[in-house]
């Protein structure tokens, strides 16, 4: 039955196409799981952070012809230094409950930096190039893109790396104590503020690297981040508000879904599956696979 | 004859000056009325004008919806284009496929609203306010992939265009602005109104006690959960039923236009801007909003920069919600709105 296998064989291209896709999904979310884990702030600006970063490599590869891959730490950098900006001008302000003027001024920041952005680069979609990007790997009988190979790598170092910081680190253990408890934290000496700018920043730094290497694959455009921002919602949410692991995981389920619809049904409709699963995490389980609790 | 009364010091509860109060509130609510309703006859005033109004007048209804269930309710609804857009394809499609008025149209599309909006709200108002926030945001951007997917019904991403059928009470058409004027002039006095009653009302009372302490009103004998569905299906409804006067007046629909997250905080900064929670916010909010935007539309095409619209757009909401919490209406009236009366 050659039907049958060449179905079998579309779904594992399927799935493995969404894993590496899903890898990306998972550093894009696991800035806005660190943020609400610690500080109970959703940053529906998130996508547009991402989005700056895919612009850091678009200008890194277009005006100064080097490889996006290499700008990472400067992409890092300069996002957790609009991330610390926003915290402080605005974020500040709502730590400790995910409020309705909080959600709001989160989309006000959205919507600004957006426009800051479309009046800058203009509205076109824009693209960049890195070694990788429009080669191929043949494995056995399945095509892989460079391009999203390296990127799911630098995903996987970017979330392990963040994971240990907060494990192992004396800075990541006061980031812990704060997302428990934040009065006990403070009680044992811990300065809450500073923490919090940290652990905004690097949410936000997260966001930069992921956008730069989502960039060798997937062009940008000023609305790129509110159409990241659904899949960047799920992933969160069914991986677990909080939760960097379950995030990334999160992420990694999004993508396989995700792909597999795409593949086997319809690509148009690729997302839908998941507005529907998203719907009924919420109903049943909100706290995802792996969740902090949110009260 | 008034005078002894007032100096002997009783309440301001006599007829007379009942009366003269009651008169001066008549005419503080008259006098906006008749003005907008005098516009086509002032001779300065031309259609772009009447134009900008209707929008205003349009934006203000569904903003009075919105903050229904936001402002009253506290639940943050941040696809409620989703009810726009419902509204405005389920009268569409039923006119251009089989003739069906939008005078019927209008309630089969309440009808569906209020499915939506209770499937919706069963499923995530149990939870706390961000994951209904986060499931309106995913219903809403669903809804963009399927309008664009099912090309035969919705017209795909070209959206979907009224048939014009010329001046026509019974398809609710006209070529002017001006009778569009009057129904949503007529919309804005009927929603303020369902709005003062509300707010007056002991559902309204426990919409407020929920928002502003879940557990406390849970404690009190509130039943929390239905509530909160309530409200969230009230104002699914008088989205759609204002979604029926903005197809009617903009004659085509589109996806981004209908479910896409910009038309949603449109939908939201009348309320956020005016007040939320108040039944004159939306107004003020919404007169304010459409006013910016066309200086700002204006000034975009002089200086040649797209997006300015929004840009102000996303300025105002942070401006509001970090120095002004409670809008302009609870700049100008602190007391009012702390008794809850505006």
């Amino acid at each position: 039955m050659a039907g049958i296998e060449a179905v079998l064989l579309l779904a594992l291209q399927a799935i493995l196409s969404g894993i590496l896709v899903g890898g990306v999904y998972g550093v894009l979310s696991v800035g806005l799981s660190l943020a609400f884990g610690v500080m109970r702030i959703v940053n529906f600006a998130h996508g547009e952070l991402v989005m700056y970063g895919m612009y850091a490599g678009v200008i890194a590869s277009r005006n100064f012809g080097i490889d996006p891959l290499l700008i990472l730490p400067l992409s890092f950098l300069l996002l957790a230094l609009v991330g610390a900006a926003q915290y402080q001008i605005v974020f500040r302000h709502f730590v400790g409950h995910a409020t309705l003027q909080q959600l709001l001024a989160a989309i006000g920041c959205a919507l600004v930096l957006q426009m800051i952005a479309q009046i800058i680069f203009g509205a076109d979609a824009r693209t960049a190039t890195s070694t990788f990007t429009g080669q191929y790997v043949v494995f056995g009988p399945f095509f892989l893109s460079q391009a999203q190979i390296v990127a799911f790598a630098v995903a996987v170092a970017a979330t392990l790396g963040v994971e240990l910081m907060l494990r192992l680190t004396t800075w990541g253990k006061a980031v812990r104590a704060v997302a428990d408890d934040l009065e006990a934290a403070e009680v044992v000496g811990v300065n809450s503020t500073s923490v919090n700018i940290g652990a905004f920043a690097l949410a936000s730094g997260l966001a930069g690297i992921a956008g730069t290497v989502l960039v060798t694959y997937f062009p940008t455009s000023p609305s790129v981040g509110f159409s990241l921002m659904p899949i960047i919602i799920i992933a969160t949410t069914i991986g677990g508000l909080g939760s960097i692991g379950g995030t990334f995981l999160g992420g990694i389920f999004c993508g396989v879904i995700q792909q597999v619809t795409a593949m086997m049904w319809n690509s148009a409709l690729q997302d839908v599956p998941l507005y529907v699963l998203l719907l009924l995490f919420i109903a049943f389980r909100p706290t995802g696979f792996f969740g902090v609790r949110s009260e | 004859m008034e005078a002894p009364v007032a100096m002997r010091g009783t309440p301001p509860t006599s007829s007379a000056v009942r009366g003269r109060a009651t008169a001066r509130t008549l005419a503080c609510y008259l006098l906006p009325i008749a003005i907008v309703a005098a516009l086509p006859f002032i001779p300065f005033v031309n259609n772009y004008i009447i134009a900008a109004t209707v929008r205003a007048l349009i934006f203000i209804s569904l903003g009075q919806a919105w903050n229904i269930v936001a402002g009253i309710g506290g639940q943050l609804s941040l696809g409620h284009g989703v009810f726009l857009g419902l509204g405005c394809y389920t009268t569409g499609i039923l006119f251009n496929r089989y003739g069906i008025p939008p005078w019927i149209g209008g309630w089969a599309a309440m009808l569906l609203s209020l499915a939506v909006a209770f499937v919706m709200g069963s499923m995530t108002l149990r939870m706390r306010g961000v994951f209904f926030a986060l499931a309106t945001v995913a219903v809403s951007l669903a809804l963009v992939q399927l309008s664009r997917h099912f090309v035969d019904l919705t017209g795909g991403a070209d959206g979907l265009a009224l048939k014009f059928i010329g001046n026509s009470l019974w398809a609710m058409q006209a070529r002017s602005p001006t009778p569009f004027l009057y129904a949503a002039l007529a919309f804005v006095v009927a929603y303020y109104w369902i709005t003062r009653w509300i707010l007056s009302s002991s559902f309204g009372l426990e919409m407020q006690a929920v928002r502003d302490d879940e557990v406390a009103a849970a404690a009190a004998g509130v039943a929390v959960f239905r509530t909160k569905l309530l409200g969230f299906m009230l104002s699914a409804a008088m989205t759609s039923l204002a979604a029926v006067l903005y197809m009617q007046y903009y004659m085509a629909i589109d996806p981004e236009a209908a479910f896409g997250l910009s038309q949603a905080i449109q939908l939201q900064l009348p309320a956020l801007l005016g007040g939320l929670g108040t039944a004159l916010g939306p107004i003020v909010g919404g007169a304010v909003m459409v006013f910016l935007s066309e200086i700002t539309n204006w000034g975009s095409t002089k200086i040649g920069v797209e997006g300015l619209d929004v840009l102000v757009y996303g300025l105002m909401l942070l401006v509001v919600i970090l120095r002004a919490p409670n809008g302009i209406v609870g700049m100008v009236f602190k007391n009012a709105v702390a008794r809850g009366s505006r």
